[in-house]
Formats: structure tokens, C-alpha cells, sequence
């Protein structure tokens, strides 16, 4: 029986298994898009692609301050001084908390700006009870490490950590807002962008992780589940390590499975497939910027037998279908998990008995 | 326990006090700067890379042992260029043209910096150009660039190329690095190395300039 996107996405989620794989992407990039369906809005791409959720990545519609137009530098909602690129996510240029005493005149965003919700409303209205509305927000350790700026924020967790700790509330107290705001207009799913791990492995030793960033993340994950919503978290970067402990913090579901940092999702679904759906892995960095259709079929049909049987698994990107993948490579990549991805999938070994 | 142990000891723990005393201290003994540089700070830094690449020291305290060995750096690095002598080296990196990715580039910039190296970071989407002018006015000892995607990667092959066009290339040495880029790549194109990550390019950078 054919289930509507929200209901495929939901069982997943369950780690039940749906009618076929489901998939969506944190971020479609408008060149990508507009090389398939020119001129169309992001809701009608998504409904023409019949894609099963419609993600509202937070950084695509936040609101800038200009400090020099020319040069692309702005200022963004939290005081950090960035420089806009090609791609949706600007560069961050300066902190904005380079000293303790900052924070005496430091104001955080307010989370309640009407204009922050307008597309997730507008979302809300097109997709409820067919299609997966997902807002994202960026994680308090990713935010913090920017508003301090990295050297100084790796520093202080060892130095002078209650700064840090301070930081992190202010950021902690915006998202759980941001976070309870978007559920009552509407949006089902909340999806906790922002790295915690590299190619090498974690950022931080576990104690600090725990202290600076699976506390703050199992903080708004319990907001999320105090109103019945699941909670996804993006983290790049080979995260093997930690999965127990990001498990723990009761996301129900984690991207990329950073292939580009060794991870193998047949290996992380052999391991943690009972316990947490799995996002991914579709390379975007090589295979969908360059390779040919046939490639991308295989790689799809290999992510599903590795890691959709019986559920379990949204394929995705290993990041984002950014500017630089080739339109008609994302088109094969949907189309294969359509094609391979309809329940029941039979594992290799089953499908040659 | 010799004084260039102790120096070691005191980055490796973080304490900058103990390491500015030492290093002050060595000074007094009459201890050539050059050596306090080369057999204290940097061999610090080394055990510290080392252990940062096998997993028992994360960026947090990489980071702060490399501002504790800075804190000794401040002090024999006036001395070394009284006496002639250069610091470290100068690395310039950046990513390449049309590529906005940033994380591991700044992370080997700090580390970089970190082991005594005078990091010129030229930020992302650097144009050919742009590395080739960095290259002419700072006269660094290793450019290092980066890509995260295939599409972005030849820009290192043609840097390398303006490079031996303008006559640089033999005054330079190249690193490069990035998830798609592997070491054949790197051969391909004519670079001097290739890092797999943050850690492995402070050892590569250090081994290139001897």
C-alpha cells in the first residue's frame, strides 16, 4: 500500500519499514533546482520531484546584517562577522565574543521574530499530512564555536570552561525556543545541523563532548520529544566512536555517514541499525558532481542493500546537493531509491535463493 | 632532568609559566636560542602532534599546548632574528577557487601555527592568481591548499602550473590536501605532498622544510 511521504518518513523513523526508501536532502541548492524545474519555487520542486520531506535549512532564510555589501560581509543573528559565499552557508570572519567582558553588552537574537517562521508556515499550509516539514537550527556547540571563534572556544573548554557554559545557555535557551516555536506552527521534524567530529574523529575528548555538546543536543532533543516530534542531527566527520553516545541523547535519526571521513553504512547499520535510523550516504563531494548516472544508480542501489533492508534508512546525500553536483545526477539519484528502495528489500544473499 | 626535557614535559601539560621559566632559564645557562627552539618548543610540539594523531590528545589541547609553546617562541624568536636566524618557516594556505570549504584548512592553520610556523591564511575560493601573489610577496616555504570537491581539485594542478609558468616553483614547496585528494593525485599534479589530515600536515610540513 502506497503510504504519503510524512507516514514513509514517520515509519522510518520507527525503524519500521515503510512501502520504499524514503529521501529529502538538508539543503537543494537554487542552481541545482532551477537546472531541473527553471523558475520554480522551492515547494513546487519539491512536489514535481515528489520528494518526502520539504527541509528548511535555518541559514538559507535568516536575515543579515550588511556591513560591506561589495565585499559580501554581513553580520548574522548570533554577532558573528562572516563573508557570504557561493553556497548557502557564509565564512566566518571574526567572533562575536572575543573577550569575557563582550558578554556584558552582548545581545542575543530574539528567537520569536515573525519573519523567521514565515516560509515554515508557508510550508505548514502546502505540505501538512502529506510531505515532512523540517526545520533545522544549528547546534549549540557548532553556534558556540563560531561566536567565540574555533581557537579560542577549543581553548577555553580546557581554560576557562564556564564561559563556555555561559555561551552555550544563550544559545541553548534560543534554539529550545526556536525549537518549541516552529512545532506549534506546524513542523514535524527538527533537524540539528552542526558538526561535532572531522575526517580524524571528534573535535573534542568524550568528557568535554558530553559536557559542551551531547548535554546541550539531549537538552533539545527532550524538547523535541515533550511535544511528540523526532529530532535528526547532521554531524560530518567520522563519528564512530561516539555513536553510543549520540544514541543516547535519543535522536531518532543521524546524517551524513560521512563516507569522504571512512564511515561505511553497512557497517554502522550492522552495528546501531536497531537503534537509530540512518541518514545517508550518497557522496556528493565525487560521485554526484562528476561521475556518470550509471555510477550514481549503483552507489544507491549498494546504500540501500547495505542499509535500508528492513527499514531504517532516509537516503540522502553525504551533505547537500550543493552547487557544484550535476543536475541530472541528483534526477538519477531519486530516481534509483524510487526504483531500488520499494519494499520488501531483499538482501543479496535472499534475492539469488 | 635536562632542561630541553623539562620544556617538553611543560607544553605537553599546558603550563605556560613553567615553559616561559625554562625557556628563560636555558637562556641564562647560556643555551643557544636556536636549540631551545629546535630540542624544547618544537620537540614538544612534536610529541603532541603525535599523540594528536593517535587519539589520546583532541584540538582543545593541541590548541592550548601550541599557545603555551608560542609563549616560549615569544621569547627566542627576537633572539634567532638578531642572530640571522630564520623561525620556522612561513606556510601559506588556502582553499581553492570556486571551493567555500573551511574547517580543516583553519584546523591545520592553527596547528600549523601551533608548531611555529607563520601561517598566512588566504581564506576560500582563493584564485590561482591570488596564491601565486601570496606566494611573491611573503616568500613562504610551503603552500598548502586545500579542496572538498572534485570539481574544485584541478585548481591545484594549475597553480602548480602558474607556479612553474612565473618561475616559483623551485622556491616552494606544495602540500595539498581535502577528502577527495589522495596521494596519486597529488603525484599527478607535481605536489610535494599530500596530507590526509590536520595532524599528518604538520608532520609533512615539518619534514619538507628539514
Amino acid at each position: 500500500m502506497k503510504l504519503t511521504s510524512i507516514e514513509r518518513i514517520s515509519k522510518t523513523l520507527r525503524l519500521e519499514e515503510p512501502d520504499c526508501v524514503p529521501t529529502c536532502e538538508i539543503n537543494i541548492d537554487k542552481k541545482v533546482r532551477d537546472a531541473i524545474l527553471p523558475g520554480a519555487s522551492y515547494e513546487d520542486f519539491i512536489e514535481y520531484m515528489d520528494i518526502d520531506a520539504a527541509v528548511y535549512y535555518d541559514w538559507a532564510y535568516d536575515k543579515y546584517e550588511i556591513i560591506d555589501e561589495h565585499k559580501g560581509i554581513i553580520r548574522d543573528k548570533f554577532g558573528v562577522i562572516k563573508r557570504k559565499t557561493a553556497e548557502i552557508d557564509p565564512i566566518p570572519l571574526k567572533a562575536a565574543i572575543n573577550s569575557e567582558k563582550d558578554l556584558q553588552y552582548y545581545n542575543p537574537p530574539d528567537p520569536d521574530v515573525p519573519w523567521k517562521y514565515e516560509p515554515l508556515e508557508k510550508a505548514v499550509s502546502i505540505f501538512k499530512g502529506k510531505r515532512a516539514v523540517i526545520a533545522t537550527v544549528v547546534d549549540v556547540f557548532y553556534m558556540v564555536n563560531e561566536i567565540r571563534g574555533m581557537a579560542n572556544h577549543f581553548i577555553d573548554i580546557i581554560m576557562n570552561p564556564e564561559l563556555i557554559d555561559k555561551l552555550n545557555e544563550i544559545v541553548l535557551n534560543y534554539n529550545l525556543r526556536f525549537i518549541t516555536n516552529c512545532i506549534n506552527i506546524g513542523v514535524d521534524i527538527i533537524w540539528i545541523t552542526g558538526d561535532f567530529a572531522y575526517n580524524a574523529g571528534p573535535m573534542v575528548s568524550p568528557e568535554h563532548l558530553q559536557r559542551f555538546a551531547l548535554n546541550p543536543l539531549k537538552k533539545q532533543v527532550d524538547c523535541c520529544k515533550h511535544f511528540g516530534v523526532p529530532c535528526l542531527k547532521h554531524t560530518d566527520g567520522n563519528i564512530l566512536s561516539i555513536m553510543d553516545s549520540l544514541i543516547e541523547t535519543g535522536i531518532s535519526g543521524i546524517h551524513p555517514i560521512d563516507p569522504g571521513a571512512g564511515m561505511d553504512i553497512g557497517e554502522v547499520k550492522r552495528i546501531y541499525g536497531d537503534r537509530i535510523c540512518l541518514i545517508g550516504n550518497i557522496d556528493c563531494g565525487d560521485l554526484l558532481t562528476r561521475k556518470t548516472g550509471e555510477e550514481v544508480r549503483a552507489a544507491v542501489k549498494n546504500c540501500i542493500n547495505s542499509a535500508g533492508i528492513g527499514g531504517g534508512l532516509i537516503c540522502t546525500s553525504s551533505n547537500s546537493i550543493h552547487s557544484g553536483v550535476a543536475p541530472k545526477n541528483y534526477v538519477a539519484m531519486v530516481e534509483a531509491i524510487r526504483h531500488y528502495g520499494r519494499y520488501p528489500i531483499l538482501s543479496e544473499v535472499t534475492s539469488l535463493t | 632532568m635536562p632542561t630541553y626535557d623539562l620544556i617538553v614535559e611543560a607544553i605537553i601539560a599546558g603550563e605556560e609559566n613553567q615553559v616561559v621559566t625554562l625557556v628563560n632559564q636555558a637562556l641564562s645557562q647560556g643555551a643557544e636560542p636556536q636549540d631551545i627552539l629546535r630540542n624544547g618548543l618544537i620537540a614538544g610540539m612534536e610529541i603532541v602532534g603525535k599523540r594528536f594523531r593517535g587519539g589520546e590528545m583532541f584540538l582543545p589541547e593541541v590548541l592550548l599546548c601550541a599557545e603555551v609553546m608560542h609563549k616560549g617562541l615569544d621569547i627566542v624568536n627576537p633572539l634567532l632574528a638578531k642572530a640571522g636566524h630564520k623561525g620556522v618557516g612561513t606556510v601559506v594556505i588556502g582553499t581553492v577557487e570556486g571551493d567555500i570549504h573551511d574547517i580543516g584548512k583553519r584546523i591545520v592553520g592553527l596547528l600549523l601555527e601551533g608548531n611555529g610556523f607563520e601561517v598566512i591564511d588566504l581564506g576560500v575560493d582563493v584564485k590561482t592568481d591570488t596564491f601565486i601573489q601570496a606566494i611573491e610577496k611573503h616568500k613562504p616555504a610551503i603552500l598548502g591548499m586545500s579542496a572538498l570537491l572534485t570539481t574544485t581539485m584541478p585548481y591545484m594542478g594549475k597553480t602548480i602550473d602558474l607556479l612553474k609558468e612565473k618561475g616559483l616553483r623551485d622556491h616552494v614547496k606544495v602540500i595539498v590536501g581535502g577528502a577527495p585528494v589522495s596521494q596519486q593525485f597529488a603525484e599527478s599534479i607535481g605536489a610535494d605532498g599530500y596530507a590526509e589530515e590536520a595532524g599528518s600536515a604538520v608532520e609533512l610540513a615539518n619534514k619538507l622544510i628539514g
